[in-house]
């Protein structure tokens, strides 16, 4: 009688030890904001928010794409680059095609329409070279961050190329729903991006597909799962969603420039890490995700509010991976 | 100088739930090669593992040199000259021979690896083995057998008494085993105790000097290798198995469901033949290496195969893989269900769905009811006990992971299963519920064919048994027609 009670209460605590470490990135983020909201008076208002929804979709928006990635066993390099030419190619569009005569939003239109086919093409190739020559993800993709960077460079011939979209391809990036302290667009784009690969990833067989490959590669091709189909479609939506997170960049400030982007990579797989997706694969939330982008637009803005400078904050940002993964690790280690 | 002897007395080793080693006592000595034999489970390597400190005996103890040994761990046992070589190398494919050879103890002078000393004494060390490889060569560039030999000259280099090999002839060529056994001879030559553990009793006579058979823990007895046959080996091996009957209401249909027609790939399998009827167990024995794992692989395409064709109820596959398999009806349990049937981290649910997803989902999206209750069926249907849906597939006992792996295939409603050794390592009772499956299916016209290494399991699970050897199907028999002695020989092709 005594031993089985004693057994419930053991379980019971692994339980919801579990639920703690499972919610604790959710925990923590609300536990940051009440602490802001007292220590900094202008946090909590819409402006603000709206601020850090602006500020932190444009990486956000591709953190999507980088679950499914990273879930999938893999690791995409190239983003920040493609989000750079992605500019570069629709700012060329528009100069070149519109001095040919081409109405303007056609032009631009093309140009988007040429950066989502190259986001497939690229995203086709590196599931197809990465799983037939079985070269690391991140070897295969970091050849074309450079290659992508180099081609961007050459397309703009180095100098940002300004003030050659239509008016409109400025609200992509800059533009909000309701007036000057409405909406920003690029929040709207990174909630419905986050509904599209969070649908895929619960909803579909792609999904479960995704989970398995980054499981157990072997296992899932053996259970009959097209293992090279499914690492392309994870590879072709992240590409996707850095040309419009590409797009939105040169929005925002009028101009293609190929050094947008530089960089990204790294802070889109802190947030995806922070989130609490496992790097060996096979194991992650979208949901997840989305909290870890926001967990990370939070503390940078707070610290800014608090006028903590820049440098510090990248030593915050360095602590609060660290203990994401750390308790990642350790959360792996009590579920066992 | 004196001949070295080691002795056993009265080893006995228990586990939970069963007796590995029962009262073994024997005398091996040194200068000579000393067989140790005994069909899966029957003790050898846990005999070995008591010798080389892994493992502590229940009961009793050993002798070197009639000094009793007290060997709680492996540094223990080679602080007292005992080595095993096991199948698995040990070495640093990367680095040099002479390196692997002097690993974590390489000569220094002032403090600096000195390494003109570190390859002279390893060339010193495989001329002792009369063997010709060259100390500076990487050892990934090295074949199987000249591996092996290093792994043997590392441990010639702690002057050892005892050398245990295990199995080390399994991934070997034919003329490279006769390299191994120059040097195999050289090391008995200098005085030490050899203990070769080997299931290619054919290979005996060549290398061994005695046999000794161990059969469920118990030493069956020894030999002078020059006056036994291997017709008598085989039967001190197994003894007067009785062998259970299958269930007698297995009908097998006359309409062929699967035709393989002259299947070949390179160095594993060649010209295979044959035919599968429907509600069929069909049986393949075979050594390791005979190449049955690799044609059950060639069949599902989870390997290419190089010509021929499966035909699959009249539609001829030039090709296979697993997507293509699926849609047509074949299910596999791999060899390895960790590492190749089952997805560890992922829960009892998804482990029990995966090969079925295109089956439970509403085209492209999911319906998670109906792949909770394809779940829920064959947890119930196979009986497998579970903490919950949701735990992990790591936390469960082998033989209820056994069993998601054929409850993953079920759910596709195959027509025909393959197994791949669905028995390894899971207890008896386990066992006998993988075969009640396995006859229920055959029940419902599902044709199963079944590899395993025991034979005992064969005879009693399959309709018919074809044997494969050295990539051939060289013998059909009738498990009525044949008992486990005969079945043996014919797969040693003695």
């Amino acid at each position: 009688m005594n031993t089985t009670t004693e057994k419930r209460t053991t379980f019971d605590r692994k339980k919801i030890s579990i639920f703690l470490l499972d919610h604790v990135i959710e925990i923590c983020l609300i536990l940051l904001v009440i602490g802001l909201t007292l220590s900094a008076n202008r946090f909590l208002t819409w402006a603000n928010w709206m601020n850090i929804f602006r500020a932190n979709a444009l990486k956000g928006v591709i953190a999507f794409g980088m679950t499914m990635v990273i879930i999938s066993g893999l690791i995409d390099l190239s983003i920040g680059s493609t989000v750079g030419l992605s500019g570069v190619i629709v700012a060329v569009a528009c100069r070149d095609l519109s001095a040919e005569g081409i109405n303007l939003t056609t032009a631009c239109i093309i140009g988007m329409g040429i950066c989502f086919i190259l986001a497939i093409l690229i995203g086709w190739l590196h599931g197809t070279f990465q799983h037939r020559t079985n070269m690391p993800a991140f070897i295969v993709t970091l050849t074309s961050m450079y290659a992508l960077r180099g081609l961007a460079g050459k397309l703009s011939g180095g100098f940002p190329i300004a003030n050659e979209f239509p008016e409109w391809f400025n609200m992509l990036g800059g533009g909000r729903i309701g007036g000057i302290n409405g909406i920003p667009i690029p929040a709207v784009v990174l909630l419905v991006s986050f509904f599209i690969v969070w649908f895929i990833m619960e909803y579909t067989i792609t999904g479960r597909a995704t989970y398995a490959v980054g499981g157990n590669p072997e296992s899932a091709r053996l259970s009959g799962i097209d293992v090279e189909k499914t690492k392309i479609i994870a590879f072709i939506t992240v590409q996707l969603m850095s040309v419009i997170a590409g797009f939105m960049t040169s929005g925002q400030v009028m101009s293609g420039t190929f050094t947008f982007g530089v960089g990204w990579e790294l802070d889109v797989i802190a947030a995806v890490v922070v989130g609490g997706t496992s790097f060996d694969g096979g194991v992650g939330k979208v949901w997840g995700t989305l909290i870890g982008v926001i967990f990370m637009g939070v503390i940078s803005n707070g610290m800014t509010l608090l006028n903590i400078d820049v440098h510090t904050q990248y030593i915050v940002r360095s602590v609060i991976v660290f203990l994401a993964v750390l308790l990642g690790s350790y959360r792996a280690r009590v579920k066992a | 100088m004196s001949v070295l002897t080691i002795r056993t007395e009265h080893i006995t080793k228990d586990y939970p739930g069963t007796r590995a080693l029962d009262d073994v006592s024997l005398t091996y000595e040194g200068g000579r090669v000393h067989a140790l034999v005994g069909k899966n489970g029957s003790g050898k390597s846990t005999l070995v593992k008591i010798l080389a400190g892994a493992v502590l005996p229940t009961d009793g103890a050993f002798y070197l040199n009639e000094e009793k040994l007290h060997v709680n761990s492996t540094s223990d046992a080679y602080g007292k000259g005992i080595f095993s070589v096991y199948q698995e190398m040990s070495l640093v494919p990367g680095l040099s021979v002479a390196e692997n050879i002097f690993l974590g103890r390489l000569p220094k002078k002032n403090e600096i690896i000195d390494w003109p000393k570190t390859y002279r004494l390893a060339s010193t060390l495989l001329e002792k083995m009369k063997i010709n490889i060259d100390p500076h060569e990487q050892v990934s560039r090295l074949s199987m057998w000249q591996m092996q030999v290093v792994e043997i000259t590392k441990a010639l280099s702690f002057s050892p008494k005892v050398i245990m090999l295990d199995e080390p002839t399994s991934a070997l060529a034919q003329n490279e085993v006769e390299n191994l056994f120059d040097a195999v001879r050289a090391l008995r030559n200098q005085g030490v105790i050899v203990i070769y553990i080997s299931h290619k009793l054919q290979e005996l006579p060549q290398i061994a000097d005695t046999v000794s058979v161990l059969r469920d823990g118990k030493l069956i007895g020894t030999r002078q290798m020059n006056d036994v046959t291997q017709k008598e080996i085989i039967h001190m091996m197994f003894g007067e198995v009785k062998i259970r009957q299958r269930p007698n209401d297995l009908r097998i249909q006359d309409e062929a469901i699967m035709e393989v027609k002259g299947l070949s790939r390179k160095e594993k399998y060649e010209d295979i033949n044959f035919s599968l009827k429907r509600g069929e167990v069909l049986g393949i024995a075979g050594m390791l290496g005979s190449g049955r794992t690799e044609l059950l692989r060639g069949i599902f395409g989870a390997d290419p195969f190089d010509s021929g064709e499966v035909v699959i109820g009249g539609v001829t596959h030039k090709s296979t893989n697993p997507v293509k398999m699926v849609r047509a009806g074949v299910g596999l349990t791999p060899e390895d269900r960790k590492i190749e049937g089952l997805i560890l981290i992922h829960s009892v649910k998804d482990n029990l769905c995966y090969a079925s997803m295109h089956i439970t989902a509403n085209g492209w999206i999911e319906n998670k009811r109906k792949r909770d209750s394809f779940a829920e069926k064959q947890v119930k249907d196979l009986d497998i006990v579970i903490s919950s849906f949701d735990a992990a597939c790591e936390s469960l006992s082998g033989g209820n992971q056994q069993k998601v792996v054929v409850g993953n295939w079920l759910n596709t409603s195959p027509k025909i299963m393959l197994y791949d050794e669905p028995s390894r390592g899971i207890d008896v009772n386990a066992k006998q519920q993988i075969f009640e499956i396995i006859w229920q299916q055959a029940r419902k016209g599902v044709s199963s064919i079944f590899v395993s290494s025991e034979l005992e399991e064969l005879l009693e699970v399959c309709h018919r048994i074809l044997i494969m050897r050295k990539g051939k199907i060289v013998d059909e028999v009738l498990p009525d027609h044949i008992n486990v002695t005969g079945l043996y020989e014919i797969c040693m092709g003695g």
